[in-house]
């Protein structure tokens, strides 16, 4: 279900994207495999994400990186680009597609957030087009960086959970 | 509430993380070829010393990367991160922080509020 | 200025108020003095202080859930506002408890220690209750729901203290690049400046407007935050404060928003500009209500408007109290006395002319012997020579003993104290953190040097200006102090009583009396004798105790030492410390994609890890659990069932290495397992004890998936990562948490392949296509799904994995499909029972971390042939081989209509006495336990010491009511011991 959160300067919209993660060692067969699959090379540096239209892609860790739909696609053409990512036997990539997303935009983002996590969200810590695992209202979540929005996202079984604190939140 | 600096993620708060207890203890290559003691010795003892100790932690809530850290346990003082793999930083370039013969460093320990002449 | 009228209630009876009253400022505007009764003797007691610091003044606020212990002086009060006095019964002025004074020779130091020795009963039924009534403060506080919140900052410098230092340091760091959180306790900003008229000009303005005009700097510099009504309670390693802001400051609290906020604030720099604390001095019967710190007196003038007395005695031994005599006059009234321990020629001129100039009496070289009066003080004693007393009668008494540098923060960052001769008293001397000190709190007592100290120690900060202030200074400009802790008080009564700790009642006899017993250490001292325990923290009287005990020990008080300072540095309220993590929120919450089906098919949650699961269903409203779950598991075995197991762990496992490295995760041997084939594994800590089970699945030899129980999913993975990582970085191996990617559901029961066919009708389920314990992928609804042959019922199972999108979509279809088989779904409950049937263990019911496969009977899982897996090595340590180890067995009650309870005692006696008079040997105890609507009779299994051996014999059974059930030991396989089902 679908949902919109608003308050004073902030605005949370609730979004369906898919996602593939991959795991692997980022090397030249890596990025070729990639490349020739969405036409996009993984970023290099951890917490670094590039993104254009259609994709987001960040590398989250020292082996792992998240390919995020921006725009929905069909579910064939996910399980297609998972089995040509996986026909290398040094990656590993899942399907991820079970993954809740909210699109946090306003001038009060950070302040609202700062209800929920630890986590320094100014910019000299947390620069535009990098992203961060890190805990939100106590579970893990991924928050990328746009500058003028995050996305953030959680595991699916979260969800109710997690909208019940940020309705909350706002409550309070 | 500490602040860990992870070697991937940079500074973070200490509840995105887990300690892994003493580093460098070194899983034996062949665990049929040592004897019970020494293989206890490996599964259950470790130094626990008050003072200078290389321990492991990894960032759970993070980028789940192991990583080995120098903690001073008697203050709680995080001296230095490295990587899984790198050698153990000697333990003279922490000297500084190590005092009395029993590792009572002369502040930080909490156990006193009053300067000792 | 018009003040806005409030009407609040005390005891009973309305009292007026001013807006911005503190509940003390208010009584004493109505001339009440009296507010409560002590802690043990019950003595009546009033107001000390104008501040956190508060002994005595604590009251119950009725009308906020009865809340206890709450300070006179901090507290605001609000039109409506009920409060009760502590401690008095019936009535604050006719206290029936009182009489503990007179009976104070036995409630002396060590007290509840030495008298409450025996006999036993007594402790329940005499001492517990008569402590209970008579000791302690208020009455705790009703049930409520707490609507406090966290709010987390991180910032690079914090300021603790909005006064007059913290404004100026504010000042300077203003439009700066450091990002600056300014925090202050009060409303209001100023500190000082608002009360007392010790600076009469800045830089030739009033001080209002000095503060006025700063403030508006401080709110237009983007770089600083400003937090009010917020109190630092705590400071961590590392550079992590705690603060409390009180929401609702002044007006009743708001249904809707929090009342408390907790602010959990990371910084790069503290600077601490919090002050002093002003301290008081122990004489006979100093604990009199009307016995009040001078500044705090002075504090009521400025702050509330409030003269709590127009002509009182003052008594000290330092140079402060002038402008408290200068603002007295001022305002056309005239102190009684001065009393001062210094030698006249210490005392400086301005004091001696404005004493003189107004012909107020003044007793130089001498004391306050102590003060007499019932509910308030009547008259004082005044010692001005050796053997020579005056006594003058008088309804007030202001105390300054001397000031303290408010070092409570700082000993919290373990900072170290040392003791300044001139000050009398302890101040900040070597940082631990980056803490600055700045102002009173550094034990910088002249205003005058103010600005020279913030300018040097904040020059290290990048891009900011040294600033200037002129500071005009009423009286003395430097601090002058003679150290005196306690005088001489000629014993008059059992009544007379000279107060170290007011708030518990400890008196300096008690400090002397526990130096005699032995506790010459302080840490020792203040625990024997409850000094300083209480919910103020000694803040006006634990350096007097350090000082007298110091006296009686003869050595330096820095010798001495003082206590460890812990947090919080006020009491606050466990409902800020909970947060929002209460009631729903608790722990978060994880939800299957089928939990709005199980909602609607009413099942009972359980929660397993931070999962919702289904226990049971209640079919009809009356259903017990019991009969739900032998319905379930009787359909399930007679028809077919359905579990939703999504919250399975899953795990993904690749890489070229993927093969050797689940080798040597599990203790099964997986080399010559043929590409989608599945495994039921076991995976062991290297202590060689079963850690979590599971179903391997095998793609090829470079990819695995593999299931972990529900709650041990999170920890499996960690195990895997580290040894991944760690122990053998060389390998190249991915592993991945893939347990929400798929939905997970189990059908079993003899019908489960009939309703398979139906589902997937193009999928061939002949057992020699679709043998037991093989696996397929196939696509579905333009998904995927992959289906596993398996079971952990004992009968014909599958296990189907699919997307969470489509999950829904096909567990309904699975229902409609199943029209006229009568297809169960069942819950946890009933899983548990069928596989209990089966003997099959569940990881941490049948395991505790001490139980090997071999205790368990599954060596046939340990793959002897391999060189090496975790825990392998452990496998044969000479106790771990031992026969006499616990072995898991089964077990049935002798009489079939009987019941075992699970955790019960396995022994070999027959009949238990009672009460029980000797040791009984315990052989083991129940794991699990069942009744089987199948086999008509209780199923349980134990872990019993050398229990293979004893298959066939008969051991007894404990029951909770002391009686024993007489059990058959069996082998732990109670239905179709030879798998025909599970094959079928």
């Amino acid at each position: 279900m679908t949902r919109t959160f608003l308050a004073k300067g902030m605005e949370i919209i609730q979004q369906d994207k898919q996602q593939i993660l991959l795991r692997g060692k980022g090397d030249g067969i890596f990025a070729d495999i990639i490349n020739k699959e969405v036409s996009l090379l993984p970023p290099t540096d951890n917490l670094r994400m590039i993104n254009n239209d259609e994709f987001l892609f960040a590398k989250q860790s020292f082996d792992q990186w998240a390919l995020i739909f921006l725009k929905p696609k069909p579910e064939k053409e996910i399980f297609r680009l998972l089995s040509a990512f996986n026909s290398n036997e040094e990656i590993l990539a899942s399907n991820y597609s079970n993954t809740t997303y909210f699109e946090i935009s306003g001038e009060n983002k950070n302040h609202f957030l700062s209800k929920l996590t630890h986590f320094d969200l100014r910019s000299k810590k947390f620069p535009v087009s990098t992203m961060a695992q890190t805990l939100i209202a106590r579970i893990d979540c991924c928050l990328y960086n746009f500058g003028d929005r995050y996305l953030l996202s959680c595991h699916s079984s979260f969800e109710d959970y997690f909208k019940d604190r940020l309705q909350d939140a706002i409550d309070l | 509430m500490l602040l860990i600096n992870c070697p991937y993620c940079g500074e973070r708060d200490q509840s995105e993380f887990t300690n892994g207890g003493e580093a460098h203890v070194a899983r034996p290559k062949d665990p049929s070829q040592v004897s019970d003691r020494e293989w206890s010795e490996y599964v259950f003892i470790r130094a626990n010393p008050k003072g200078i100790y290389y321990e492991r932690w990894v960032h759970t809530h993070g980028c789940r990367k192991w990583f080995n850290a120098v903690r001073n346990t008697s203050t709680d003082e995080i001296l230095k991160v490295y990587k899984i793999g790198d050698p153990p930083p000697p333990i003279k370039e922490f000297k500084n922080t190590l005092k009395s013969p029993s590792g009572e460093p002369d502040v930080g320990s909490g156990n006193f509020t009053v300067k000792k002449i | 200025m018009i003040e806005n009228k409030i009407y609040f209630k005390f005891d009973g009876k309305t009292f007026e108020g001013n807006e911005g009253d503190t509940i003390a400022a208010a009584l004493l505007r109505n001339n009440v003095k009296l507010v409560g009764r002590s802690f043990k003797y019950h003595r009546p007691r009033g107001i000390y202080t104008c501040g956190i610091e508060e002994p005595n003044a604590l009251v119950q606020i009725i009308n906020e859930h009865n809340e206890p212990n709450v300070r006179a002086t901090v507290k605001k009060i609000y039109e409506g506002m009920v409060v009760k006095s502590q401690n008095r019964w019936p009535s604050l002025k006719r206290d029936l408890g009182s009489i503990n004074n007179l009976l104070s020779p036995i409630f002396s130091a060590g007290f509840y220690y030495k008298t409450f020795m025996g006999p036993k009963s007594f402790w329940k039924n005499v001492y517990e209750p008569l402590i209970r009534r008579t000791a302690g403060l208020g009455k705790p506080p009703k049930e409520f729901k707490s609507k406090s919140i966290h709010l987390q900052h991180n910032v690079d410098i914090v300021i603790v203290g909005g006064g007059l230092t913290g404004l100026l340091a504010a000042k300077k760091l203003a439009g700066t690049k450091y990002d600056v959180l300014l925090i202050e306790r009060e409303n209001s900003f100023g500190g000082i400046l608002k009360s007392s008229k010790k600076i009469k000009l800045i830089n030739d303005q009033d001080p209002n407007d000095w503060i006025e005009k700063t403030e508006r700097l401080i709110h237009n510099s983007s770089n600083i935050k400003v937090l009010r009504n917020t109190l630092v309670n705590t400071y961590n390693f590392k550079d992590h404060l705690i603060a409390l802001e009180d929401k609702s400051v002044g007006k009743p609290q708001d249904n809707k928003k929090p009342e408390l906020v907790l602010h959990k604030i990371r910084t790069k720099q503290t600077i601490l500009a919090n002050g002093h604390i002003e301290r008081f001095i122990s004489f006979r019967n100093n604990d009199l209500p009307g016995v009040m710190l001078a500044a705090s007196f002075e504090k009521y003038i400025y702050r509330y408007g409030v003269v709590p007395d127009e002509s009182p005695v003052i008594f000290t031994n330092n140079s402060s109290t002038f402008s408290l005599i200068k603002s007295l006059i001022d305002l056309g009234h005239k102190p009684k006395a001065y009393v001062d321990i210094r030698d006249p020629k210490k005392i400086e001129k301005e004091v001696v002319e404005l004493l003189a100039k107004n012909n107020i009496p003044f007793y130089a070289k001498s004391e306050i012997e102590g003060c007499d009066g019932k509910n308030e003080i009547k008259s004082v004693t005044i010692r001005f020579k050796k053997n020579e007393t005056a006594k003058i009668k008088t309804s007030m008494l202001c105390v300054s003993g001397g000031f303290n540098p408010d070092i409570h923060l700082f000993t919290q960052s373990k900072g170290l104290l040392k003791w300044d001769e001139n000050l009398i008293t302890f101040k900040p001397d070597k940082i631990f953190q980056n803490t600055i000190t700045l102002g009173s709190v550094s034990g910088n007592f002249s205003y005058q040097n103010i600005m020279k100290e913030i300018n040097e120690k904040l020059s290290f900060l990048e891009g900011i200006n040294d600033l200037d202030i002129k500071l005009d200074i009423e009286g003395p400009v430097n601090f002058h102090i003679k150290e005196l802790w306690e005088t001489k008080n000629a014993k008059k009564s059992l009544w007379s009583k000279s107060f170290i700790d007011l708030q518990n009642d400890v008196t300096t006899k008690d400090l002397k009396q526990a130096v005699t017993e032995g506790f010459n250490r302080i840490e020792h001292l203040k625990r024997f004798t409850t000094n300083s325990m209480g919910t103020d923290q000694g803040k006006i009287s634990s350096i007097n105790a350090l000082g007298i005990v110091s006296k009686i020990l003869k050595k330096n008080i820095s010798d001495v030492g003082t206590t460890t300072y812990r947090p919080p540095y006020a009491p606050l309220n466990f409902s800020a410390i909970a947060g929002r993590s209460t009631y729903e929120f608790y722990d978060p919450v994880r939800k299957t994609p089928i939990h709005p089906w199980h909602i609607k098919h009413n099942a009972v949650f359980e929660d397993v890890g931070q999962w919702k699961r289904p226990w049971y269903y209640k079919k009809y409203t009356n259903e017990t659990m019991h009969e739900a779950v032998q319905r379930e598991s009787k359909q399930v075995r007679e028809a077919a069932g359905i579990l939703d197991g999504s919250t399975l762990g899953k795990i993904e496992i690749k890489g070229k290495d993927a093969l050797a490295f689940i080798n040597l995760i599990y203790t099964n041997s997986f080399t010559k397992m043929k590409p989608m084939t599945a495994r039921y594994a076991l995976m062991l800590g290297e202590d060689g004890m079963v850690k979590d089970d599971g179903i391997v699945c095998k793609i090829n030899d470079q990819h695995f998936i593999t299931t972990t129980t529900t709650g041990g999913a999170a920890n499996v993975l960690a195990h895997m990562e580290e040894y991944a990582q760690t122990e053998w970085p060389d390998m190249n191996v991915y592993v991945n948490s893939i347990t929400e990617q798929f939905a997970t559901f189990n059908i079993s029961g003899p019908k489960a392949k009939t309703i398979m066919e139906r589902v997937f009708s193009n999928i061939d389920f002949n057992n020699k296509k679709f043998p037991f314990m093989t696996f397929n992928n196939f696509d579905y609804l333009n998904s995927k799904v992959r289906i596993l042959r398996a079971s952990f019922t004992g009968e014909q199972g599958y296990e189907i994995y699919i997307s969470p999108k489509n999950a829904l979509t096909l567990w309904e279809r699975i229902f409609y499909y199943s029209r006229g088989i009568n297809l169960v779904p069942y819950g946890t409950e009933t899983m548990h029972l069928l596989r209990a049937e089966k003997g099959y263990i569940i990881v941490g019911q049948e395991t505790d971390g001490t139980v090997t496969p071999i205790d368990l009977n599954l060596d046939w899982m340990i793959g002897k042939n391999k060189k090496d897996f975790i825990g392998k090595r452990s496998l044969i340590r000479s106790d771990i081989i031992s026969s006499e180890r616990k072995q898991l067995v089964g077990l049935i009650p002798l009489d079939k209509s009987y019941g075992i309870e699970e955790g019960q005692h396995i022994i070999e006696e027959k009949n238990l006495d009672t009460p029980i008079k000797k040791p009984i040997k315990m052989l083991g105890h129940v794991t699990s336990s069942y009744f089987s609507p199948t086999l008509n009779h209780c199923v349980a299994m134990a872990l019993i010491k050398g229990g293979n051996r004893k298959i066939g014999s008969q051991l007894y059974v404990s029951t909770s009511d002391l009686n024993v059930i007489p059990v058959e030991v069996v082998k732990p396989n109670f239905i179709d011991p030879k798998n025909e089902r599970l094959v079928s």
